[in-house]
C-alpha cells in the first residue's frame, strides 16, 4: 500500500453542554494512504463530521474538546500547532468540502471574490492573476461559461453548480488532502453522478487522497476504496471496500448493507425489508457495554457490559465486537 | 371511455403558478410546474411518482388533492371531481385521503403533545367517541407505544416521529394515502422501518399510495407502477418490473443508473446526462429533455413527443422508442 498521508491516533472528543459533558467520539484510529479514497460511513450523530472537523481543528473550543490523540500530517501533530501554522495547513495542504453548497458560500460576494480570497492568502498573486486562475478552476471543474459565472452570485447557480464552485475553491491550491463531508447528500441523483464522476476524475489527474464522509452506502461503493464504519463515536468496522460490503464481520454494517432496497429486489421473493430495530441513540445516553447492543439480533450478556476493542483479522480488516469472524 | 370508475382518475392536471421577473413587468410568466399529466391509480395500488426536484411530483399531488387550486383538468376520486367540490364537499371527503410528509420535525406542531397531535383528526371531524383509546390504538398500530402520546416530538427520534406522521394520516382510516418522500429525512437504519410499516398498513387497512420519492430503488421495491415526471410531465409510466428491465425512455435510463449501486453488477448502456434540469418558467422547445439528452435526435428539438404505449400498460414519451 502506498505510504501513510494522515494518521489518525485514539481521538477522543468531548462536548460541555448544560445537561453534563458527553463523548463524540470514543478514540477512533485511521491511515489515510497517499492517492487512496477512505468513506467514513454512519449515521447522523455518529461523529464522523465531529472527526473531519476535528482534523482541520474547525471544531470550537467551547463546547467541544479534544481530550485525547494525534493527528500526524507530515510529521507534525495537528493537534499540537499553534494558529498560525494551523493556518497554513487549512486550504493549501488539507481542504474540505460541505454539504450543502447554498450555507457555505457567501451570499453576498460573488463567486470570483470568494475565489481570489482563497488565492490571495495562500499565493502570491496579484487580484488580476487570481480572477483569471480563478476562471481557469471553474473550468476544470467542469462549470459552463466560467468567465460569466465569475460575476454571479450563488443564488443565481443551481445546487449542483455551486457545489462545483466549493470544489474549485477548495482545489485552489492543490492541496494534498481533501476532506468532503456528504458532498452530494442534498443534490438530486442525477447532480450526485455528475459530481462524483468529477470529484474521482480531480482524484486521479492530482493524486490527492480524499477522506469522504456519508451515510450512503451505495455511494461509497461507488468511489471509496476502504471504509470506516462508525456508530455512536465508535469505529465498528473498517475494511477494503467491495470485501466489506460483501462480507461484514459487525452486525451494524450487516444491517446497513441489507437494509437497503437494492435496484432488482423483487417484492415477491422479498416481501419485507431486513430492518434494523430500535433508534439511534442520544449521545448523552450511550448505552454501556456495546453501544450498538440493544439493536443487536446476536447480543450476548457480555456485550451488555464490556465494550469490545477492536481486533485485526487481516492486515486490512479490523472490526469491534464480540462475535467470532464469520458468524453473522 | 368516459366512466370515472376508477379509484383515483387524473386527467389533464395542470398547475401554473405566476412569476414575475420585476415589479414593474407587465408581462406574467407563467412557471408551467405541472403541465397536463394523466394518470389512474386503481384501487389497493401503489403508484410512484419519481423524478429530480422541480420535476413537479409534489406540486402534482398537492393540485390533485386541492390543497392547491389546480389551474385546469380534472381529478376524479372515487367517481367525483375534487376539482369542483365546494369546501365543505371536499373536507368531509378529506377523511379518505391523507398525506404523509418527508420532514416529521416540520409537519407536527412542536408545541403539541403527540396525544394532542394524533387526536386532532378526530376533532375536525366531530368525532368525540373514544378518542383517548383511538389514540392509543394508532400509536400500537404504528409500532409506538401508549406513553408516547405524553411526549412533546422533540423528545422523539426522526424515525419515530414519522411512524407519528404515518398515524395521523391513518387516523380516519382513509383509502388514498399520499406519501411525500416519506423517508428521505430519516437515518438509513430506520427508512427500511418505515418502508415495511407502510406496507403492512397497506395490507391491514386497504391503503392505495401514491409514493413520491426521487430514490429509484425505494420506489422500484415498494411501488406497483411507477410514473417517471419530467419538468411537469409525465415521460413514461408502467409496471415498477418493467420500468427497472425495459426503461423506455432516456430519463428514466438514466436515473436507473445514477442510483450508486452496492450490488456493482454491469450496467446494460451507462447512459449520462448532462447539466441540470431547465428553469419551469422557460421550459426548451421541442421534448423537454433534449437539452440533457445524451442519444438526442435533430426531430428532439423541433417537436414535442406525446405518451404512446409501447407495450401494455407501458407508455413512453420518447421518438426513439
Amino acid at each position: 500500500m502506498s505510504p501513510i498521508e494522515l494518521d489518525v491516533r485514539n481521538l477522543k472528543v468531548s462536548f460541555s453542554t448544560p445537561q453534563g459533558n458527553f463523548s463524540a467520539i470514543n478514540g477512533i484510529s485511521f491511515q489515510l494512504h497517499k492517492g487512496e479514497t477512505l468513506a467514513l460511513v454512519g449515521e447522523s450523530g455518529c461523529g464522523k463530521t465531529v472527526s473531519a472537523l476535528s482534523i482541520l481543528r474547525l471544531l470550537p473550543e467551547l463546547p467541544a474538546k479534544i481530550t485525547s490523540g494525534e493527528i500526524i500530517y507530515s510529521g507534525k501533530n495537528l493537534l499540537s500547532l499553534n494558529a498560525k501554522e494551523m493556518r497554513k495547513i487549512r486550504g493549501e495542504e488539507i481542504s474540505m468540502i460541505f454539504q450543502d453548497p447554498m450555507t457555505s458560500l457567501n451570499p453576498v460576494l460573488t463567486i470570483g471574490e470568494q475565489l481570489i480570497e482563497t488565492l490571495l492568502q495562500h499565493k502570491s498573486l496579484n487580484k488580476k492573476e487570481a480572477l483569471l486562475k480563478s476562471s481557469q478552476l471553474l473550468g476544470k471543474v467542469e462549470l459552463p461559461s466560467p468567465e460569466e459565472k465569475i460575476k454571479q452570485y450563488p443564488h443565481q447557480l443551481s445546487g449542483g453548480m455551486r457545489q462545483r464552485v466549493m470544489i474549485a475553491m477548495a482545489l485552489a491550491c492543490e492541496p494534498k488532502i481533501l476532506i468532503a463531508d456528504e458532498p452530494t447528500t442534498a443534490l438530486d441523483v442525477l447532480i450526485q453522478a455528475q459530481i462524483l464522476d468529477l470529484l474521482e476524475n480531480l482524484k486521479r489527474e492530482s493524486g490527492m487522497s480524499m477522506l469522504l464522509i456519508t451515510h450512503d452506502l451505495g455511494v461509497v461503493s461507488e468511489i471509496a476504496e476502504r471504509v470506516m464504519v462508525m456508530y455512536a463515536g465508535d469505529e465498528i468496522e473498517t475494511g477494503p471496500t467491495k470485501s466489506l460490503l460483501k462480507n461484514p464481520n459487525h452486525p451494524y454494517t450487516k444491517g446497513l448493507v441489507s437494509s437497503r432496497p437494492h435496484l432488482g429486489i423483487n417484492r415477491k421473493k422479498e416481501p419485507r425489508l431486513t430492518e434494523i430495530p430500535g433508534n439511534v441513540p442520544n449521545p448523552n445516553q450511550r448505552p454501556t457495554g456495546c453501544s450498538f447492543h440493544p439493536r443487536c439480533n446476536w447480543v450476548m450478556e457480555k456485550c451488555k457490559t464490556q465494550k469490545p476493542i477492536s481486533e485485526t483479522l487481516n492486515p486490512n480488516r479490523q472490526y469491534s465486537c464480540h462475535l467470532d469472524p464469520g458468524t453473522i | 371511455m368516459t366512466s370515472y370508475n376508477s379509484f383515483l382518475e387524473v386527467r389533464n392536471l395542470k398547475k401554473f403558478f405566476p412569476s414575475k421577473n420585476s415589479f414593474l413587468a407587465k408581462n406574467i410568466n407563467w412557471v408551467r410546474a405541472v403541465d397536463g399529466i394523466s394518470f389512474i391509480l386503481k384501487e389497493g395500488e401503489t403508484l410512484g411518482l419519481v423524478g429530480e426536484s422541480g420535476s413537479g411530483k409534489s406540486t402534482a399531488a398537492r393540485a390533485l388533492l386541492r390543497l392547491e387550486t389546480p389551474t385546469s383538468g380534472s381529478a376524479y376520486f372515487k367517481g367525483q371531481n375534487l376539482a369542483d367540490l365546494s369546501e365543505l364537499e371536499l373536507r368531509s371527503l378529506r377523511k379518505e385521503m391523507q398525506m404523509i410528509f418527508q420532514d416529521p420535525f416540520s409537519s407536527i406542531n412542536p408545541r403539541r403533545k403527540i396525544g394532542e397531535v394524533l387526536s386532532e383528526p378526530f376533532a375536525i371531524h366531530g368525532l368525540k367517541e373514544n378518542v383517548h383509546e383511538s389514540v392509543t390504538e394508532l400509536l400500537n398500530q404504528v409500532g409506538l407505544s401508549p406513553e408516547h402520546a405524553q411526549r412533546y416530538p422533540h423528545e422523539m427520534s426522526g424515525g419515530q416521529l414519522q411512524r407519528v406522521g404515518i398515524a395521523r394520516a391513518i387516523a380516519l382510516n382513509p383509502s388514498l394515502v399520499v406519501a411525500d418522500e416519506p423517508v428521505s429525512a430519516l437515518d438509513v437504519s430506520v427508512q427500511a422501518q418505515v418502508v415495511n410499516l407502510m406496507m403492512d398498513l397497506k395490507e391491514k387497512l386497504g391503503i392505495s399510495y401514491l409514493f413520491i420519492s426521487h430514490d429509484m430503488g425505494v420506489v422500484e421495491y415498494f411501488c406497483d407502477r411507477v410514473a417517471v415526471m419530467y419538468l411537469g410531465k409525465i415521460v413514461e409510466i408502467a409496471s415498477s418490473e418493467e420500468i427497472y428491465k425495459r426503461p423506455g425512455h432516456p430519463y428514466t435510463e438514466a436515473l436507473l443508473n445514477a442510483v450508486p449501486g452496492l450490488e456493482l453488477e454491469k450496467k446494460k448502456r451507462n447512459l449520462k446526462v448532462r447539466g441540470d434540469i431547465p428553469d419551469s418558467a422557460n421550459p426548451p422547445h421541442g421534448c423537454s429533455f433534449h437539452t440533457r439528452c445524451p442519444i438526442k435526435e435533430k426531430q428532439c428539438e423541433e417537436m414535442e413527443p406525446a405518451l404512446k404505449e409501447v407495450a401494455s400498460g407501458h407508455q413512453v414519451a420518447c421518438f426513439l422508442k
